[in-house]
């Protein structure tokens, strides 16, 4: 094995944004998850969770509620509009003004037909939902104050409105308010400021539930219009509420972080008269729940600590399972470093600008786990800033490090850079081909001659890179049109083949000297996370969301040998129950046999020559290996070398030198620079 | 003597308009009065003492009296009216004064008025279809974004705008100051994460956040120390 100078790169300022609203699709079962920087994201819950698909935010669009209607996601906030969102384009479809000043609340009702939005200037005003747009069918009694929640009675017959003080509930024919449900002030102090109901849920047999900011969660009798329970579970606001599909239980997320279930128990074994109890209280997260979801599985929470939390709960799934596992999504499931391998340079990709550094140098030799000293320090060459409210989608710097190129949902950028011992100069290629216009993935070919962009209808446009222009050369298009988008484009070294995955499954071969498809792989039912052709065998190796690896043979057309007996003996269960994708697969060119994977816990190298690990074997053996002699050593040795030195990992790359990069973001540097946390007095501190 | 008390009865019906309740008042004020000046008016209290009937006044002298400070009075504010109007009309014909010194003069004003409509007459003349198309083009393009209204008005709608609205910011303003405002008993990410250490199963010390630009000199300093001893260690080698 060989022995690697590691340079260890916490200079990438990454920080996520807070999560504000998410909506659960049971149907397709997918989550979407809106952030505070107005990036949308879907997550697919059937396929382990996997980041599928990320909308770029806006700056200026600050989205405060999420709603599915059948396949269509709407999101409304702020900015006073309600956008619908084109999931295979990954773009807002359209916007429409509500008029009506900030909108705080969207919600839909049973039937799917209308939309109805809670505004500043107090009223809530309803959508017809039509084929291809929404449309403005009227406005219900206005009232005095801000509508901060809504919730539709099932048979769509009534709204609860929840504002500040008071719940109103509206009847949705006629748009009279019918009853109005004042709600307590806090005690002592809170008693001069207004209390806000944060959150409504209104159930199908006549109760109202609500959370408001002084800590109380209410449940309400909506026929008489009188409070039946209080149940105070926090001093701080509770700022969310999720109802589950079977209306038998009940979570509240507060500001303190936890997260808190009611169930509707009956108080004696076979009786009638249910009521609703505090069960179970879930402490996830380390500052405030702004958002929750409860499925019919688990709960599932996110708030100010950027943190998604998917907490089963043990009634409903099987203990000591992997399904009962606690799942927390830190960062986001795709490369934000883009490393030019010959130039030892990086590529940092922020939601608004891009920084390229250059990496530090040492030239002291060292036993292996020395730590040497850096002689000449990494320094940042260049920082570009996007114009425009839009954030950036995707970006690529080419392994010679003299082309960067990012896109946007409206443009796509080009710059061509000129590395001259110190001196940086950027210029910016004006003239793009106007077929790169939405593109979701940017790559440049291995000698930086070519630039691939992944373009509308799983298409992808090659373009020629010159001196300071960009022609376009041809669209590549597979047979069959999928119209979901491409996220992952990967070049083969010597320039022959491109592969490119969609979030269907599949994946697509092109011959880059004929430019026309060379061949499909057989799809496979997880969403595909990282592809990668090797350079010298030329098979390609896919590493999927449920941390499946196939190795696909592009001159045979077929799966290699290697890749069946990887199936047939199946994968360690170790390495199965890991919960964050491999996000990135490369090699290297001195020794053929190794592939190297990395997820956000470890990084591992595959040699393909040694026998794979045995199910009842230990996994992670290399501290073990170390340790025994050479002959045992040989015995015991098996093909997954993993490595867990380094954590949080964001990107590990090969650079052609024989170094290894490893990029690494400390939890403790984002949780410093997050939102003040709760004042807990605890005992003994 | 006699003199004095005549004085004394004119001082009587003076006082005698005045309210009931300050009759008292008027017996203090005489009395600090009889301080002031000792040795007058010693027998001016002994001769008015309070077992005396007050002296009566006839009511004809006592309407006068009223009459004559009601008309006091309202002259009085009459006056100070008088006063504010003619302030008034002084600034008024300053300001319109300034205003003339500041407009050009009459005539220079007149020429140019005269003169675009000159120039309009002319340019027709020549070259007439374009500057009409041109003005007709203006318009549209003008149409689009203004509109004339009478009395020298225009509209313009604006373009674009400002990203983040007035009322978008007021309502994140709210959610701020509902969250993390006055009142929300909130504390900082270090206090937390040294609480995190300290009950932890394995006890550490508090968490400090480094300020990164503290001692810049220093540090850079220290960094050509270092890069210099590394130097030294490679040299023999």
């Amino acid at each position: 094995m060989g022995e690697f100078m590691v340079h260890r790169v916490r200079f990438f300022d990454y920080m996520p944004s807070a999560i504000r609203a998410m909506a659960f699709n049971a149907g397709t079962q997918r989550l979407a998850v809106a952030r505070a920087d107005g990036a949308v994201e879907i997550f697919n819950f059937a396929d382990n969770y996997f980041q599928e698909k990320v909308i770029p935010g806006r700056s200026g669009r600050a989205v405060e509620a999420l709603c599915w209607v059948g396949g269509r996601l709407f999101s409304a906030g702020l900015n006073g509009e309600i956008t619908e969102y084109d999931l295979e384009k990954l773009r807002p479809r359209y916007s429409v003004e509500a008029y009506g000043g900030p909108i705080w609340t969207i919600s839909c009702n049973n039937q799917g037909t209308l939309l109805a939005v809670g505004c500043e200037d107090g009223t809530v005003k309803m959508f017809e939902i039509l084929e291809e747009r929404i449309q403005f069918q009227r406005n219900l009694d206005r009232q005095k104050g801000r509508i901060i929640s809504l919730s539709w009675h099932p048979s769509g017959a009534r709204i609860a409105a929840g504002m500040i003080d008071m719940i109103r509930i509206f009847d949705a024919k006629t748009g009279h308010a019918t009853h109005r449900l004042l709600v307590e002030r806090g005690l002592g102090t809170t008693r001069n400021t207004e209390v806000v109901v944060w959150s409504v849920a209104f159930l199908s047999d006549d109760t109202i539930i609500s959370g408001d900011s002084a800590g109380k969660v209410q449940i309400w009798d909506a026929a008489t219009g009188t409070l039946i329970r209080n149940h105070l579970i926090t001093k701080w606001d509770v700022l969310a509420l999720s109802v589950s599909q079977d209306q038998s239980s009940v979570i509240a997320g507060t500001s303190e972080g936890t997260v808190v279930q009611f169930q509707a128990l009956a108080s004696t074994m076979g009786q009638e008269n249910s009521q609703w109890v505090r069960t179970r209280t879930f402490k996830n997260h380390s500052h405030d729940v702004r958002a929750l979801v409860h499925t019919d599985t688990a709960v599932v929470s996110g708030g100010m600590d950027t943190q998604l939390v998917v907490r089963p709960l043990l009634d409903k799934v099987e203990k000591n399972t992997r399904e009962s596992a606690m799942r927390k999504i830190l960062f986001p499931h795709r490369n934000l470093v883009c490393c030019a391998k010959k130039a030892g340079l990086l590529l940092f990709q922020f939601p608004d600008h891009l920084e390229l550094w250059r990496l530090g140098e040492s030239n002291m030799q060292g036993q292996p786990g020395d730590i040497l000293p850096v002689m000449k320090k990494p320094e940042k060459l260049l920082q570009l800033q996007n114009k425009g409210d839009d954030h950036i989608c995707c970006s690529a710097v080419s392994p010679c490090g003299g082309w960067v190129a990012f896109s946007t949902v409206s443009s796509v950028r080009l710059y061509k850079l000129q590395l001259s011992n110190g001196n940086i100069s950027i210029n910016k290629v004006s003239k793009l081909p106007k077929e790169l216009h939405s593109v979701y993935q940017l790559c440049f070919s291995s000698d930086s001659s070519r630039l691939f962009a992944s373009s509308a209808q799983a298409s992808v446009v090659v373009a020629s890179l010159d001196q300071l222009q960009c022609r376009h050369l041809h669209t590549l298009k597979p047979k069959s049109g999928s119209s979901q988008p491409i996220h992952l484009l990967s070049p083969s070294e010597n320039g022959k083949w491109l592969a490119a995955a969609n979030t269907d499954g599949q994946i697509h071969v092109f011959n880059l000297h004929k430019l026309k498809l060379h061949c499909t792989l057989p799809v496979y039912s997880s969403c595909p996370t990282a592809i990668a052709i090797h350079p010298t065998t030329g098979h390609l190796l896919s590493a999927h969301a449920d941390q499946q690896i196939f190795e696909f043979s592009l001159k045979l057309k077929e799966y290699t040998a290697w890749s069946r007996s990887l199936q047939r003996e199946g994968l360690h269960p170790l390495w199965l129950q890991r919960d964050t994708p491999i996000t990135h697969i490369t090699f290297n060119a001195n020794k053929p046999a190794h592939v190297f994977l990395h997820d956000l816990f470890m990084f591992c190298i595959i040699d393909q020559s040694l026998p794979l690990p045995q199910a009842r074997k230990k996994l992670y053996n290399q501290m073990d290996l170390k340790t025994r002699s050479p002959q045992e050593r040989m015995q015991e040795s098996h093909a997954f070398k993993i490595c867990k030195m380094f954590q949080h990992l964001l990107s590990v790359d090969l650079l052609d030198n024989s170094s290894l990069v490893v990029v690494e973001r400390p939890l403790a540097d984002i949780v410093s620079q997050l939102p003040p946390p709760v004042r807990q007095k605890k005992f003994a501190t | 003597m006699k003199s004095r008390e005549g004085s004394h009865i004119d001082d009587f019906t003076a006082l005698a308009i005045m309210v009931k309740s300050k009759r008292v008042k008027t017996a203090s004020r005489k009395k600090n009065a009889n301080t002031e000046k000792p040795s007058e008016d010693l027998n001016q209290v002994l001769d008015s003492s309070d077992d005396d009937a007050p002296e009566e006044v006839t009511f004809g002298d006592s309407k006068n009296e009223a009459l004559r400070s009601l008309k006091l009075a309202l002259d009085s504010a009459k006056r100070e009216k008088e006063l504010l109007k003619e302030k008034r009309r002084k600034r008024q014909e300053l300001f319109q004064e300034q205003k003339k010194r500041k407009l050009l003069p009459a005539e220079v004003l007149e020429e140019i008025e005269s003169a675009p409509s000159k120039r309009v007459k002319e340019s027709s003349g020549a070259e007439e279809d374009e500057a009409v198309e041109t003005k007709r083009k203006e318009k549209k393009s003008v149409e689009k974004h203004t509109r004339n209204l009478d009395g020298n008005y225009t509209v313009t709608t604006m373009k674009g705008g400002a990203a983040v609205s007035f009322q978008q910011k007021a309502a994140e303003d709210f959610i701020q100051s509902r969250l993390y405002g006055p009142g929300s008993c909130r504390t900082t990410n270090n206090q937390m994460l040294s609480l995190q250490n300290k009950r932890g199963s394995k006890k550490s010390a508090a968490v400090q956040f480094v300020k990164k630009d503290w001692a810049l000199q220093q540090k850079a300093k220290a960094e050509k120390l270092k890069k210099r001893w590394i130097h030294k260690l490679q040299v023999p080698s």
